[in-house]
C-alpha cells in the first residue's frame, strides 16, 4: 500500500504526506462545496478533455432556472457533436451519423447527486486529502485528492477554485497513479443569468434518425429468479434497478446500477441478440470502460468509470439467482494496492 | 473566414479576447463548421508546439498536425501568454491541460513555423504524452460495427444518468470526443464462461 500510494503521489507531483482525519473532513467539505456549486450555479466555459489517445475541446453551458438544470455540451473540434440535457431528456446529437440518441432524464431527486457521507464505510474505500498553495487560471485553488484503497476503482485529483469551489481541473488516475483522463478548463465564467436559448442545440437535426430510449413498466414477477452479478467490488451497492429500452439496443434490457458513492457501474442484461453469440468484447472511452459477454444465454454488458478489469469481473459473474448474498471480489493479482479492509459487499 | 475572425480565434486561445467578444465568437464557432475546423487547426498547432511534458495526443496526431498546418498555412500560429487574467473571466491558453499541465504552463512556447518541424515536435509530444497516460490492455484491435458503437453510446448515456456529477461530465465528454467502440475497442478471444 505504501508503494502504491507513493507511486500515486509521485505521479501527481505531490509530496507524500500522511492523511489525517482533519484532512479527510476538510476534503469532504470541499467536495460537498464542489457538488453544490456544480448543481446550483450557472456557468459557461471551455475545457479540454484529454485521454491517452485523444484530446478534444468542448464548450459547456450549464443553466439553473426555477430549480431545473439544463445543460449543453458541444465539441468545438470539428465533429460538432452535442449533448443537450433538457428538463426531461438527454439528447445526444451525432451529426457524423445523423443520429440523435434520446434518453429520459432520470437524475432528478435521485442518487449520486450528493456525495457519500463521511464515515468508516467511505474511509474503507478511499482516502481524502486536501492541499493548497497553488494557482490555476490565476485563481487560488485547493487540490483535493480522492485515492482509492484498492485497484477496483479510480482515483481523482480535483483543483477547486477557492472562491466558488468549481473544479478547474479534474484528473482521473488509475491505481498506479497514471492519468486516465483529464478535464481542464481554460475559460470559465459564472454569470448570474444565462438565457434559455444558450442551452438549445446549434445544429439543424432535420432528417436525423431519433433513437429514443423508453422506460418499460415493471414486469410482473413470475419467478423468484433474478439476474445479478455474483461478484462486486467492496463498497458497491445496488442503487437502482429498471427495465428500459436503451438507444441502439433492439430489446428492452434490465439495467442495474451499483455505486460506491464516487464511482458507478451499470450492468445491462439483454436477451441474446438475433445475430447469435458473439465473443466477449471490451471498450474504453475515456475513463469509462465497458465489457460485454455472453453468460447463461444472456448478453451482459458492464459499464462504469472503473478499470476494465472491474467491469469484466462484474459482467462475467452475472448469473440467475434467488440468493442475494454476494461474493466480494478479490483484487487483481498484479494490483498495486492491497485489498480494501471491508466486509463482503451486499445489496440493499 | 476573415482576418478579423482569425485574430479573434487566436486571441481566444491566448486568453486575450475581450470579454464582450467571447460569447459571440463561441456561438459562431458552434454554428460554423469552417470556423471549428480553423479552431481545431490552431489548437493542433498549439499542441504540436507545446513544450516537453505537454499532455495532449490524438490518434494520427502527427499526420493531423501536418495536414492541419498545410491546410491552414495562412493562419497565424497562436502564441502563448500566461499573464494574469482579466476580470471575472478566468482563461489561459488552451491545451495547457492534463497531468503535466503545470509543466506546460511554465514552458516557453516555441513558435516554429513549418510543417516538418511541427510534425517532429508533435511526434515527440505524442510519444511523451502516451508515456504519461495509463495504458489500456488492448489486444487485437479491430473495427467494430456501427451498431456496436451506437449500442455502446446508448449504454454510456443510460449509465451517465446515474453517475456522479464528475462522472457524468467525463462520460459525456468521452461520448462527444470519440466514436465509442470504434477507436479503441479490443476484441478478446476468450472463452465464454
Amino acid at each position: 500500500m505504501r508503494l502504491a500510494c507513493a507511486a500515486l503521489v509521485g505521479a501527481l507531483g505531490l509530496v507524500a504526506l500522511p492523511a489525517s482525519a482533519a484532512d479527510g473532513d476538510d476534503a469532504q467539505q470541499w467536495l460537498e462545496r464542489m457538488s453544490d456549486a456544480l448543481a446550483s450555479r450557472n456557468y459557461t466555459g471551455v475545457f479540454t478533455h484529454s485521454t491517452r489517445y485523444q484530446s478534444e475541446t468542448m464548450r459547456i453551458v450549464h443553466r439553473v432556472g426555477k430549480g431545473v438544470t439544463t445543460e449543453r455540451l458541444v465539441s468545438l473540434d470539428g465533429s460538432g457533436r452535442e449533448i443537450v440535457r433538457t428538463a426531461e431528456e438527454v439528447h445526444v446529437y451525432l451529426p457524423d451519423r445523423r443520429v440523435v440518441l434520446v434518453e429520459p432524464r432520470t437524475d432528478r431527486g435521485v442518487l449520486l447527486e450528493t456525495l457519500p457521507e463521511p464515515g468508516p464505510e467511505l474511509d474503507a474505500l478511499y482516502t481524502l486529502q486536501v492541499s493548497g498553495g497553488q494557482k490555476l487560471l490565476g485563481r487560488d485553488v485547493r487540490i483535493v485528492d480522492v485515492r482509492p484503497r484498492d485497484a477496483f476503482r479510480y482515483g481523482y485529483r480535483l483543483w477547486l477554485d477557492e472562491d466558488s469551489a468549481m473544479p478547474l481541473r479534474t484528473v482521473v488516475v488509475d491505481g498506479a497513479g497514471h492519468p486516465v483522463e483529464v478535464i481542464n478548463f481554460t475559460l470559465l465564467e459564472l454569470p448570474h443569468h444565462i438565457g434559455a436559448r444558450e442551452t438549445e442545440p446549434a445544429l439543424d437535426s432535420t432528417g436525423y434518425q431519433w433513437v429514443r430510449s423508453a422506460p418499460r413498466p415493471p414486469q410482473r414477477t413470475v419467478s423468484a429468479v433474478v439476474w445479478r452479478p455474483m461478484k462486486l467490488p467492496p463498497g458497491f451497492k445496488l442503487v437502482a434497478n429498471r427495465t428500459q429500452v436503451v438507444p441502439g439496443v433492439a430489446f428492452p434490457v434490465q439495467h442495474l446500477i451499483f455505486s460506491d458513492g464516487f464511482a458507478s457501474i451499470s450492468v445491462f442484461i439483454e436477451p441474446m441478440r438475433p445475430e447469435g453469440s458473439a465473443p466477449p468484447e471490451s471498450s474504453s472511452v475515456g475513463s469509462a470502460n465497458a465489457y460485454s459477454t455472453q453468460v447463461h444465454g444472456r448478453m451482459v454488458t458492464a459499464v462504469g468509470e472503473v478499470p476494465l478489469a472491474t467491469v469484466r469481473e462484474v459482467a462475467t459473474s452475472v448469473a440467475p439467482t434467488t440468493v442475494t448474498t454476494l461474493v466480494p471480489m478479490m483484487p487483481p493479482a498484479a494490483g498495486p494496492a492491497e485489498p480494501a479492509d471491508v466486509a463482503a459487499a451486499s445489496q440493499r | 473566414m476573415t482576418d478579423r475572425i482569425r485574430e479573434q480565434i487566436s486571441a481566444l486561445i491566448d486568453g486575450e479576447l475581450p470579454e464582450g467578444e467571447v460569447g459571440l465568437l463561441l456561438r459562431r464557432l458552434e454554428r460554423d463548421r469552417q470556423m471549428r475546423g480553423a479552431f481545431g487547426r490552431y489548437v493542433l498547432a498549439g499542441e504540436a508546439l507545446r513544450a516537453p511534458g505537454g499532455l495532449l495526443a490524438s490518434s494520427g496526431f502527427a499526420a493531423r498536425v501536418s495536414a492541419a498546418i498545410d491546410a491552414g498555412g495562412g493562419d497565424a500560429i497562436p502564441s502563448q501568454d500566461t499573464t494574469s487574467p482579466r476580470g471575472a473571466r478566468w482563461n489561459r491558453p488552451l491545451l495547457a491541460t492534463a497531468v503535466a499541465a503545470s509543466a506546460a504552463l511554465m514552458a516557453v512556447l516555441l513558435v516554429v513555423r513549418g510543417s516538418h518541424q511541427a510534425e517532429m515536435v508533435a511526434q515527440s509530444t505524442l510519444e511523451r504524452a502516451r508515456d504519461g497516460f495509463a495504458s489500456l490492455p488492448l489486444s487485437q484491435a479491430a473495427s467494430p460495427t456501427p451498431a456496436h458503437s451506437q449500442r455502446l453510446a446508448g449504454y454510456l448515456v443510460a449509465h451517465s444518468q446515474f453517475a456522479s456529477t464528475i462522472g457524468r461530465r467525463t462520460v459525456w465528454s468521452s461520448v462527444l470526443a470519440s466514436d465509442p467502440g470504434i477507436a479503441r475497442a479490443a476484441y478478446e478471444s476468450l472463452e465464454a464462461p
